[in-house]
């Protein structure tokens, strides 16, 4: 029983952290529009925020809650489970399966498709990048595909339409995917479910898009290269619904990348981002000190919410 | 040569027959008084008229504010003997609550949903493929300005790539 209930605590509190924070979020994230820094580190803030529900409500569950039940519950007592606990905790378990279900129905649907797209394809190298793949099937202009081995997978139509320098850029665009595993983070958002979070996912995908249009580009000529491939291959006729694991070349609002890269001045290359990578140090060295120091009293303070739950 | 309507026309005249919308209807003095309101951010009648823009006579005006009131599209607060208009809606929010409502009449006019879906497809494909023309020729006009090293003025297009 004891056990049953410390699971049962532990569920009711991750569910409510998850929920809380979950909605927290899908309320507060459209402040970082107003921050004026690259679009790498837009995309990995709100990166960050779509995964900071379930990251935090892990932490806390397993930092605070449970060692506050082993620690502070006494075992002798033969207490019931409570109506919430059981109630809150099969929400959680819930939400845990379905997340699970997501990601692995994500994952096949992915592989399957892939699959058929993949089949008969040869590597397509001329002095680019091992990882290029050209596919005589019906596939997307230009596709990343795969968790494990990343590769990108080109259309026969892509290489007869596109120019050298126009398939070169795109290649290196799709590349800068690879570099910060786009296709990975968005099998991580299949696994934390929650209402409201799709348009925040909408514009971390325009956010990705946006930086690996600035990693690929070097110069003005790029720019233009990279948009006039956005534009032809956009001309294509989508073959199939993409699936949730691949990041295709025309994901995102073509018209804002275009004129973007128009737009392009050589200096932004050389743009500093605003907030330095080192900005975080302080605050997460603070919040370390004081969790270390408030420790105890955190797990006190968590047993008398428990309590308080149980009853 | 007179043509007859083509599809995409008809469909715009179906948008416009639609009195019964939910999306407010409004008439040239109405559409002219919030576009002042929106540029000035907040005004009363006699602000407007002072501006010496408007024509019309003080009570035209208020009466056609009153109505902009009912209409939820002006918030109002009292100040002395008038009122102080303030925009409830953006023009961006204006539009888009437009076109909303606009598709959703279209998608639920009849049983037959499929046929209005078709012609917002071939509406959005069309558009589509205007937008695409228009973004080829940003992008030739910037290559013809890379290539020669000063602004494009607008000389013939040279067939690139394509």
């Amino acid at each position: 029983m004891f056990v049953l209930r410390g699971l049962a605590v532990s569920l009711t509190f991750f569910v409510l952290f998850y929920c809380l924070l979950s909605a927290l979020v899908s309320i507060s994230w459209r402040g970082l529009r107003w921050l004026h820094t690259t679009e790498r580190r837009r995309a990995d803030l709100l990166f960050l925020l779509r995964v900071l529900p379930l990251l935090a409500s892990v932490i806390i569950t397993f930092a605070f809650v449970v060692p506050s039940f082993q620690l502070l519950e006494p075992r002798s007592i033969d207490e019931g489970m409570g109506t919430m606990p059981a109630a809150l905790g099969s929400g959680a378990l819930f939400l845990i399966f379905w997340g699970c279900y997501r990601v692995v129905v994500a994952q096949r649907r992915t592989s399957r498709v892939v699959a058929r797209w993949i089949e008969g394809s040869r590597p397509f190298e001329q002095g680019r990048t091992s990882l290029a793949f050209r596919s005589p099937r019906e596939a997307p202009p230009l596709t990343l595909v795969g968790m494990r081995k990343p590769r990108v997978l080109v259309s026969d139509s892509t290489v007869e339409l596109l120019t050298e320098s126009e398939l070169d850029i795109a290649f290196r665009h799709e590349l800068a995917h690879i570099r910060s595993c786009d296709n990975i983070k968005k099998l991580v958002f299949r696994l934390s479910p929650f209402p409201g979070m799709a348009k925040l996912e909408a514009a971390w995908s325009q956010a990705a898009e946006l930086a690996a249009d600035d990693a690929a580009v070097t110069n003005v000529h790029d720019a233009v290269d990279l948009a006039a491939a956005l534009v032809k291959l956009s001309r294509l006729v989508p073959v199939d619904a993409p699936p949730a694991c691949t990041v295709g070349f025309l994901n995102g609002s073509l018209s804002a990348r275009v004129a973007r890269l128009l737009a392009w001045d050589d200096s932004r290359r050389l743009q500093r981002d605003g907030i330095p990578g080192w900005a975080a140090l302080p605050p997460v060295i603070v919040a370390a000190f004081c969790i270390c120091f408030a420790y105890g009293p955190l797990l006190d303070i968590t047993h008398e919410v428990t309590e308080w739950l149980v009853r | 040569m007179c043509r007859g309507p083509s599809r995409t026309d008809r469909m715009t005249r179906t948008f416009s027959i639609f009195g019964s919308s939910s999306a407010p209807q409004l008439g040239p003095l109405e559409q002219l008084l919030l576009r002042e309101i929106w540029a000035r951010g907040n005004a009363t009648v006699r602000e407007l008229l002072d501006d010496g823009k408007l024509r019309q006579a003080y009570t035209t005006v208020m009466t056609t504010m009153d109505r902009l009131y009912k209409k939820g599209l002006l918030d109002r607060a009292a100040e002395g003997r008038a009122f102080r208009y303030t925009p409830r809606l953006t023009p961006q929010e204006l539009q888009r609550g437009a076109a909303l409502d606009g598709i959703r009449q279209l998608l639920g006019s009849d049983d037959t949903s499929a046929l209005p879906l078709s012609y917002l497809v071939e509406a959005i494909s069309a558009h589509d493929a205007q937008l695409l023309d228009e973004l080829q020729l940003l992008i030739d006009k910037k290559r013809r300005e890379l290539k020669t090293g000063e602004p494009d003025t607008g000389r013939p297009r040279r067939k690139e790539n394509l």
